[in-house]
């Protein structure tokens, strides 16, 4: 298995091929978001919701009899919730191209849940490196044009990695669906400016 | 390999395509001149409905559509702070040198233009318009005005009028003002090759159709002049609110067949209007400077226009008269005055050689020439020294009693915002974006720069 890795402050790409034949072994490329940011994370969350719970906790102290009770049903309740948004923590998402046979997309939790979705060959149009902007920032994105699917679908949902991690997994879907990046680097289409 | 490019230039308004008028043309073609110059350029706008997020247009001009929903006129919200964090990356990640902001009247601008200069960066303003100083509005947009070029490097106007303007409004100082005036695509704006007939003149005018155009001086005007002259008629181009007056004028006085209303006209086909007409009336009140006034000369028009702001200097270039008295024809803005006009313009109408004026506004307007100027204007602003916060302060202070010290506090709010952005994101993790050159470089002509639009797919 050949791998090759880059990592920067907050993710770390791993890729992991068969050495010998190029186009028909099954690549795997990982983003792994760093280890200290995850549980960073956490930590930071559950001492927010701790802290919040501690302060009404307070003033119910000073308003009502039983204290200890509200603190301890405080601290269940800033647990529990830490435990919810702790579903959400992505520990990694990674590709598994087939050549031939499809993609799968997987998303794996710090809970140890993952959904992964595979997306037939056939189905693919295109693998595109799209600009997106928000009202706050602007990103690289990684999205894949889908027969009869208006909407482009994202390799990553919920991770955010660098264009240096992305053009070598472009790079890869382009020629796992037979699509010749060297000549695809411009596609024009024409506009009515009045629209 | 191509060369890495000399200036970085972020251009921030509002108004930009698809909305179409003045301010908009003027960013794209400067643009397009600048990057024909190898200047790297990008523009930042608002979001347009569904047209929200990076586009590619001719040329490689990279426009950021930042989804931030407009309010009023087409500007965007103001927050003041709201745009701190996008302004910010879209800086650094194009490594911006200069940022350039267009119009007073855009909310965005000069909130990018506050950021800027917060993160240290060069800026340069360009006003297009003329503004009053009697009515509450314009009281406050002064301010406004006054704020945002309290600090700037340097600024541009299209025409003197519009200089003094400027200046008396924002109290900046006249030796930072340059005077860039507009240019005409005279490429685009050629005249007809065969002349239209002279048995019946048409007179031509395409303005948005509002007060400030002088849409009710119009009511007044065609009227009178279809009675003196039964073989003139009128072709009247574009739309607005004061639409409903002209068409209430062409039912009283059964115009009907001799004045032609086109509605909205794409400015794709703004050319081919005009060359269907003799004689171009433009009856704005107010103008900083008119471009469709050249673009009507550029098509070998015979010009009636309103003596107002920057027009007569349309006719003047660098102290000397483009066009004679002749080939264009002012009046006050009053009916009898406009229908004089008229008169006179009608009368020396076979004297005119469209073929000559278009050949006299190619050679003096050009919007490479302007882009050469604005580089000059960039230069100048890269050379000013970098101040320091409290500097910068001082200048706010004398703004005024109350607005220097309430400027001065938002300009520290500013300053803390982005140290607080700077250690949520430092720097280093917002990310370049690559400089995309299109591979086939066709040599575009800016006359065909409007009708396309690239989507880049990039690698």
């Amino acid at each position: 298995m050949v791998s090759s890795s880059v990592s920067n402050k907050r993710y770390t790409y791993i890729h992991e091929s068969e050495s010998n034949s190029t186009r028909e072994a099954i690549d795997i490329h990982h983003v792994i978001i760093n280890g200290g940011r995850a549980t960073g994370y956490a930590r930071r969350r559950g001492i927010g919701f701790f802290l919040v719970l501690l302060a009404s906790s307070i003033y119910f102290f000073l308003g009502k009899e039983n204290p200890v009770r509200t603190l301890s049903w405080g601290c269940l309740l800033s647990g529990f919730l830490v435990m919810l948004q702790s579903r959400k923590f992505v520990n990694k998402e990674y590709v598994i191209i087939m050549p031939t046979f499809g993609i799968q997309l997987e998303t794996q939790y710090l809970s140890g849940k993952t959904v992964s979705r595979f997306i037939p060959v056939g189905k693919i149009l295109k693998p595109v490196l799209v600009e997106c902007v928000t009202p706050i920032t602007c990103y690289w994105s990684l999205s894949l044009f889908l027969r009869g699917e208006e909407q482009l679908t994202l390799v990553f949902k919920e991770l955010r990695p660098p264009l240096k991690m992305l053009v070598p997994i472009w790079k890869a879907l382009c020629a796992a669906i037979g699509t010749d990046h060297q000549s695809e680097t411009i596609a024009e289409e024409e506009h009515d400016v009045s629209s | 390999m191509a060369e890495p490019p000399k200036l970085r230039v972020l251009m921030v308004s509002d108004f930009f395509f698809p909305n179409f008028g003045g301010v908009e043309n003027h960013i794209y073609y400067l643009s397009q001149c600048l990057l024909k110059l190898g200047h790297k350029v990008v523009v930042m706008t608002h979001a347009y409905g569904n047209r929200s997020g990076v586009r590619y247009m001719t040329g490689g001009l990279k426009v950021y559509y930042v989804p931030w929903r407009p309010f009023v006129m087409q500007t965007t919200f103001p927050t003041v702070y709201g745009t701190l964090p996008i302004v910010r990356t879209i800086l650094r990640r194009e490594k911006i040198t200069v940022v350039h902001g267009h119009q007073a009247f855009s909310t965005l601008c000069h909130e990018a233009l506050m950021h800027a200069r917060t993160m240290g960066y060069k800026v340069v303003f360009t006003d297009h318009s003329l503004y009053g100083f009697a009515d509450v509005g314009s009281i406050h947009m002064n301010k406004v005005l006054q704020f945002s070029l309290a600090d700037i490097d340097q600024a541009i106007c299209v025409s003197h009028t519009s200089k003094e303007n400027t200046v008396l409004r924002s109290g900046l100082s006249p030796a930072k003002v340059f005077m860039i005036p507009n240019a005409v695509d005279t490429a685009m704006f050629k005249p007809a090759s065969v002349r239209p007939s002279t048995d019946i003149i048409t007179i031509v005018v395409i303005s948005r159709l509002v007060y400030r155009k002088g849409a009710d001086l119009l009511v007044e005007v065609i009227p009178e002049v279809c009675r003196l002259y039964p073989n003139v008629r009128f072709v009247v181009g574009g739309d607005g609110p004061k639409h409903v007056r002209l068409e209430e004028m062409r039912e009283k006085h059964s115009l009907q067949d001799r004045v032609e209303m086109l509605g909205a006209v794409p400015h794709s086909r703004v050319r081919s209007v005009l060359v269907t007409g003799h004689i171009f009336l433009n009856s704005s009140l107010t103008e900083a400077f008119c471009i469709a006034i050249l673009e009507a000369a550029s098509c070998g028009l015979l010009t009636v226009s309103t003596r107002v702001g920057g027009v007569p200097e349309a006719f003047f270039f660098h102290g000397l008269q483009v066009l004679p008295d002749d080939m264009v024809v002012l009046a006050e803005p009053d009916p009898n005055d406009m229908v004089r006009a008229i008169e006179k313009a009608i009368s020396i109408l076979p004297s005119i050689n469209p073929e000559d004026m278009h050949n006299r506004m190619k050679k003096l307007y050009s919007w490479q020439d302007v882009a050469k100027r604005t580089e000059i204007v960039y230069d100048r602003a890269l050379k000013c020294s970098n101040r320091s916060l409290l500097e910068r302060l001082s200048r706010f202070l004398s703004c005024g009693a109350w607005a220097g010290k309430l400027f001065c506090m938002v300009m520290i709010l500013d300053y803390l915002l982005w140290r607080l952005l700077q250690l949520l994101q430092p720097d280093e993790d917002i990310e370049e974006a690559p400089d995309i050159r299109l591979c086939d470089q066709r040599d575009v002509e800016v006359s065909e720069g409007l009708k396309e639009e690239d989507k880049v797919r990039n690698g």
